[in-house]
Parts: structure tokens; C-alpha cells; sequence
């Protein structure tokens, strides 16, 4: 019987460079220009078969098998299906204006709103199973036979419950869905199981939340001493330096630190819910820091400003490599019981989560 | 006979569990290649395998009869073996059969053809979609404008006659006056064509109304407006229906812009009705001076302003510039006479028309 400890090193691996990437991407942006952006599905596809050949999972690579053209049909799906009315939509809503049925057009601009919201969930969900659907290891795959509806429904509530309590629910939210997507994935014979707490994240969140609050009280002190300080040393123009020196250190709060602040809770939560996923015996763990994420954002807007806009073709590779040295794993695989999946693939690909321009991960 | 050559080291997965088989794929010269480990003994033929990828110094082969079974080799394929193998494939089949330069350069070529033919679509799609299609999806599109337009029996007698001087055509357009407080006149989709009553109670004259009725009358008979409705609903496929913003609409509609030749092929149509009906040409032309005095803008300012006075200049920023236009008008009467287009009660009856409807609803901005 095949046996694989993983304890030994890191259960996640990534070899591939940027010089090899560059060899994809830009011959990518070439064609994705010259074909008005049609392109952009075999692009993604030609991206990701790089990407996932460099990933190591204990002692085998990844493999990318989904195609561009699935890719572009699903795109053309969601044309049909929800673009081309959406733009029907608001021809009614023109009628219905025209005819001075204001509230009929309000009305219904509301419940296309919960319609977007429910799609959002469904695409969300329907790009992850994709996803694991087109992923090989040792030649087994995933998957899920869910189809998403129920899962688009609780997006939709609970993400209007998380509003209505004034944001107070977010970090709840995010953990249960998070645990509600992943039960429902499974690759090859074993199903995903997540048990992420919301409440784990929520000190964190309450540092995001009451920031604001907190430093607009410190700044309004420290504003005022700094504006009678001026005042003291300078008069009236001293005064006025105080009172300015206060407005930079608010707006290089809100750019800076609420951001720095945002991505602290986002590491924090990352390393939860990831840490709170298993999969068999196999018990996942995400180890990047606040610092990891603060470097890789950082580098990512040096690297799209210094090139004046072109290194945006290396984020995704900057992304998947981050989330790939990161992602490690413990437990025991028994690679006899492996056998592959034996839930339904759809054949066309991410076209919702295309449309509505949502990561999977 | 085993010859070296035509042997190598071989890993596969059979696509029906995870186990991987070690060994070596050995090719007897025949059709098929055969893999054998101490876990896994099988026949695979040339015909079945597809190209998989190429990673890290292997490259990996698939079967078509097997979809996740992979058969891993190694970068260095003795060429015996290699010829039977299936090429490698980079970006696709059209990019790989043309090479990237050609293939860029085509898709470009295919790509310009077809942006020239999207931007074009509404000059020459709009005149050959037929009327009555027009018509229907106008009347989908506005129905009665939520009641808003004026209407008494003078004043509807008044339009009647209006209109059959500048448009003697079988099936007329449909001319209202619409109670909104704007210094504007519109064609809008399904052949129909108002008069804003901001307009009306500036004209001094029916001729002047005349000018303008027969100036939309063209835009409707030349298909402008469903060529600008095309270029409205195309520039909206390219927006993904981003224009969703509830209270631009009615603007939308009554400030769907006509190209400059579009304007001047409008009044073309206006002036040749007004000469065929012995209507003086003159009263348009004051009317545009009139505008001109009032507007020291250029023509490129935005019209969106509601107020009465301002409107006035956005009539103009659409169209051609005022004293080119009156100058057109005058030409236009040059030694010839007139009679008059309507009696003083009848214009009297249109001026006063959205005052004495008691069911006219009114125009509010949102």
C-alpha cells in the first residue's frame, strides 16, 4: 500500500519563474490586444496551465486541463443570459419612466439588485467547483455536485444581514460561507470540511471597525493641540500649519492605515478559514503574515507603477506563487483510497464570475 | 529485438486512482507504445495519446479513450519514438499553425473589419429597418409620454394643419406638443416628433413652429432617429448596459444626439416641404437669430441645463450653428411669396394648448 507522509517539508511547492512566465504573458497581451480582448479566455488558460505545471503538492505537479474555449462559452452564456437583458432592462426602465411609473421603476432596480447579489454568490461558487473541476493531481480531480443555488441564496441573506446590522456581521458572513462553499467541494473521493469562527477574526475586525472612530477622536485632540501648539508658537499662520498638519495625518490614516488595518483582518481571516479547512485526514494551514501581505501588495503597486502599467501581466503570477509558498498542509494520504471523482463536470467555465469580476480565492 | 533507442523511463497515472506506476515505455516498432511497471502493465496506441503540457523537463501525454490518464516522459524522446508521438502545441491550433507574427497581424486585420463594420452598423442598418418595426418599438419605448402630452380640440386641429404643411406624406408622422418647460423640440423613436410648449411660447410666429416641426418631421423621415437609436443601443452593448442611471433617461431620449450632416439633411427636408406649401421660410430664420442673439456660447457646450434660457442654448449646441442656418432659411425665401401657415386664433389655439388641458400631467426632474 502507498503511503505519503507529508510532515517532513512543506506539503506546497512552487518552481516556476518570472523570466518563463514573461514568455506566456506577453505574447498573451499581444494577442489579447490584437483580438479586441476575445483572447483573453485562452490567455488565462495558457496562464494558468504554467501556474499550476510549477505547483507541487507533496510529490507530484498540478495540471490545468480546463480550455479557453469552455472559457469563452461560458462568457458567451452570460452575454445571452444576463447582459443582453440587463441592457433590455433598462430599455423598460426607459418605458416605464416614459409612461410615469416611477415607483414600478424603482421598484424593479431593486430587485435587480438582489438579483446581482444572488448571481454574485452563484458565481462565486460555481468558480470554485469549476476550478477544482479542471484541477489534476496524480490524475485525480475535483469537483462538486452542487449546483450553487442554495449556496447564491445564503450569499444573498446573509450578506443583507450583515449590512443591516451596520457592517457588525461581516466577519460572521465571510466565515460561514467560506465553511458552506468549501463543504461542498470535494476532490477525488473525499469531500472538503471547514469550521472557520467568526469569532477568532472578530477582535481583528473590531480594530478595523472602531479605527476610524478611535483615531478621528485622537486626531481631533492631537489636531486641536497641534492647532493651539501652532497657535502658541506661530499665531493665526501657526495655527492654520496645526490645523493642516491634522488634515494630512487623517488623510494618510484613511489611505494608509485603515488600508494596513483592512489587510491585517484580511491575513488574519485568510489564515482562519484556511486553517479551519481539512480535506481526508489532511489538515490545511495558510502561514502568511500581515508583513506577507502588506510586501506583496506593495510590490504589486511598485511593480504596476514602474512599469508604467504593463506589470500588471505579472500580478497573477505574483498572486498564485504568494498563495502556493504559503499553503501548507498535515496529515496522511493514503493514495490507494484516491480514486477519482465522481462528480459532474460543466462544460463551460467562470463566465458568471468572469462578468461580475470576482477572484475564487 | 529491444534496441536501447526505443527505450525509456516512463511514469503514468490511470486516471482511476492516484497511484503512480514507475517503469519504462518500450516500443517495438509497432503502432503502440508499451508501458511496464511491477504495478501496471499496459498497451497504449500512437493514435490515442494527445499532447498534454511540457513542465519542468518532462513532457506529459494524454488519451483521448481515457480522459485523466497521463503518461509522463521525459524532455529527451529518442526521434524514432518521437516521430510517432503527437507535437507539441503552445498556444492553439490557429496561433500554432499560422506562428504568432502572422496569426497577431491577422486577428488584427479581422479585428479593425469588424470595429469599422460595428461603428458603421447604424448609418446603414438604421434607413433599411422597416417603418412599422420603428413604430411598434417606439410606442413600447414612450407609449404616451405618461400623459404628458397637450391636447385640445383647437389646438389638435391647429397641429393637424401644422403638420400637413411639412408633411404631406400619406401616413404622417404623429405631432404633439409636450408639456415640459424647455426650449426644445424632439424626434423620438416610432415616427413621432414634439413640440417642448418652453418652445411653443417663444415662437413669435407659426412659421417659426413650422420651421422647427418640419426640421424633426425630417429627422423621422430620413431614419436619423433610428440610427441614432442603433448607435445608442450599440454604444450600450459596448457598456455592458452601464447607462442605468434612472433619471438620465427622458434626457437620453430627447438629447439622443444627430450628427451635424444629419441636422443640415433635417432642415434640407424642412425648407423643400415649407417651399412646396408656400410657407415663408423667413419665420425659422428669425427664430434662429433669435437663439443666436441669446447664446454667446460656442457650440460645443453640453444642453442639459433645465432652465428656460439656458435651454435655448442647448438647442443650438446640437445643431448647426444658428447664423449658418438662418442665412440657409433666407436664402431660401429669396424672391418668392407666401401665405400664411395658420391664422392668428390657431397659433393662438397651439400656444395655449397645455395651459387649457385640464388632464395634461406635468414634467418634473427627478
Amino acid at each position: 500500500m502507498e503511503q505519503t507522509d507529508i510532515e517532513a517539508e512543506s506539503a506546497f511547492g512552487f518552481d516556476g519563474t518570472w523570466q518563463e512566465f514573461a514568455k506566456i504573458a506577453f505574447p498573451n497581451l499581444l494577442l489579447t490586444i490584437v483580438t479586441l480582448g476575445i483572447y483573453r479566455f485562452w490567455a488565462t488558460t495558457r496562464e494558468r496551465q504554467y501556474l499550476w505545471a510549477h505547483s507541487r503538492f507533496v510529490d507530484e505537479r498540478l495540471e490545468w486541463t480546463g480550455t479557453g474555449k469552455e472559457l469563452f462559452i461560458g462568457f458567451l452564456l452570460v452575454l445571452v443570459l444576463f447582459v443582453l437583458p440587463l441592457s433590455m432592462f433598462s430599455f423598460v426602465q426607459q418605458a416605464l419612466i416614459a409612461r410615469g411609473y416611477e415607483a414600478v421603476a424603482a421598484a424593479s432596480t431593486f430587485a435587480l439588485f438582489i438579483g446581482i447579489l444572488f448571481l454574485t454568490g452563484l458565481a462565486r461558487f460555481r468558480a470554485l467547483r469549476y476550478r477544482l473541476s479542471r484541477t489534476r493531481w496524480r490524475g485525480i480531480r475535483g469537483g462538486s455536485n452542487d449546483q450553487g443555488f442554495g449556496y447564491g441564496f445564503s450569499y444573498s441573506w446573509k450578506t443583507i444581514v450583515s449590512y443591516l446590522t451596520i457592517g457588525l456581521l461581516f466577519p460572521w458572513s465571510m466565515t460561514s460561507l467560506w465553511n458552506e462553499r468549501m463543504r461542498k467541494m470535494s476532490f477525488g473521493p473525499h469531500e472538503f470540511d471547514a469550521n472557520a469562527d467568526s469569532a477568532n477574526v472578530f477582535a481583528r475586525f473590531l480594530l478595523f471597525y472602531l479605527s476610524p472612530f478611535i483615531f478621528f477622536i485622537g486626531a481631533l485632540v492631537a489636531g486641536a493641540t497641534g492647532a493651539l501648539a501652532g497657535y502658541g508658537i506661530g499665531g493665526e499662520d501657526g495655527a492654520a500649519i496645526g490645523g493642516i498638519a491634522m488634515i494630512v495625518g487623517l488623510v494618510l490614516f484613511f489611505y494608509l492605515g485603515l488600508g494596513l488595518i483592512a489587510v491585517a483582518f484580511y491575513a488574519k481571516f485568510y489564515r482562519e478559514v484556511v486553517g479551519a479547512t481539512s480535506w481526508g485526514d489532511l489538515r490545511f494551514s495558510f502561514e502568511a503574515s500581515t508583513m506577507d501581505w502588506v510586501k506583496l501588495l506593495i510590490g504589486d503597486a511598485l511593480l504596476v507603477v514602474f512599469t508604467l502599467g504593463i506589470g500588471f501581466i505579472f500580478l497573477s503570477y505574483r498572486h498564485w506563487k504568494f498563495f502556493m509558498t504559503h499553503m501548507e498542509a498535515g496529515g496522511e494520504i493514503l493514495l490507494d483510497d484516491l480514486t477519482q471523482s465522481t462528480t459532474a463536470t460543466a462544460k463551460h467555465g467562470e463566465g458568471l464570475l468572469d462578468a461580475f469580476d470576482i477572484g475564487a480565492i | 529485438m529491444h534496441d536501447d533507442a526505443f527505450q525509456l523511463a516512463a511514469q503514468w497515472y490511470d486516471g482511476h486512482n492516484a497511484v503512480r506506476h514507475e517503469g519504462v515505455a518500450v516500443w517495438d516498432g509497432g503502432q503502440s507504445l508499451s508501458l511496464t511497471s511491477p504495478t501496471s502493465v499496459m498497451d497504449v496506441p500512437f493514435g490515442d495519446l494527445t499532447w498534454g503540457e511540457e513542465r519542468g523537463g518532462e513532457k506529459v501525454y494524454r488519451r483521448t479513450s481515457e480522459p485523466d490518464f497521463r503518461l509522463i516522459l521525459p524532455s529527451e524522446i529518442p526521434p524514432g519514438i518521437a516521430a510517432h508521438l503527437p507535437a507539441k502545441a503552445t498556444y492553439g491550433a490557429w496561433v500554432d499553425k499560422l506562428g504568432l507574427g502572422k496569426a497577431a497581424a491577422a486577428f488584427a486585420a479581422v479585428s479593425i473589419a469588424a470595429v469599422a463594420l460595428f461603428m458603421t452598423a447604424p448609418e446603414w442598418l438604421g434607413p433599411r429597418v422597416p417603418v412599422s418595426w420603428e413604430r411598434n418599438l417606439g410606442d413600447a419605448m414612450i407609449g404616451d409620454f405618461g400623459g404628458r402630452m397637450c391636447s385640445t380640440p383647437a389646438g389638435d386641429a391647429a397641429m393637424a394643419k401644422l403638420l400637413d404643411a411639412v408633411d404631406p406624406a400619406e401616413e404622417q408622422v404623429r405631432a404633439n406638443v409636450a408639456n415640459i418647460d424647455m426650449v426644445n423640440a424632439v424626434a423620438v423613436p416610432g415616427g413621432r416628433v414634439m413640440l417642448f410648449d418652453g418652445l411653443v411660447q417663444q415662437a413669435e410666429t407659426p412659421e417659426e413652429l413650422a420651421g422647427v416641426l418640419g426640421h424633426e418631421v425630417g429627422h423621422v423621415r430620413e431614419r436619423h432617429v433610428m440610427t441614432a437609436l442603433l448607435r445608442q443601443f450599440g454604444l450600450s452593448i459596448l457598456l455592458s448596459g452601464a447607462n442605468s442611471g434612472v433619471g438620465d433617461t427622458v434626457f437620453g431620449l430627447a438629447s439622443m444626439g444627430y450628427s451635424r450632416d444629419a441636422e443640415r439633411e433635417a432642415d434640407i427636408y424642412s425648407r423643400a416641404r415649407m417651399a412646396e406649401s408656400d410657407v415663408s421660410p423667413l419665420g425659422a430664420a428669425a427664430f434662429f437669430e433669435r437663439l443666436g442673439g441669446k447664446s454667446s456660447s460656442d457650440d460645443d457646450e453640453d444642453g442639459d441645463d433645465a432652465d428656460a434660457e439656458d435651454s435655448v442654448v442647448g438647442w443650438i449646441a446640437s445643431h448647426p450653428g444658428p447664423g449658418e442656418r438662418a442665412r440657409a432659411y433666407r436664402k431660401a425665401a429669396e424672391g418668392k411669396s407666401f401665405k400664411p401657415v395658420l391664422t392668428n386664433e390657431e397659433f393662438e389655439a397651439i400656444k395655449s394648448m397645455c395651459a387649457e388641458d385640464p388632464d395634461v400631467e406635468e414634467f418634473e426632474f427627478f
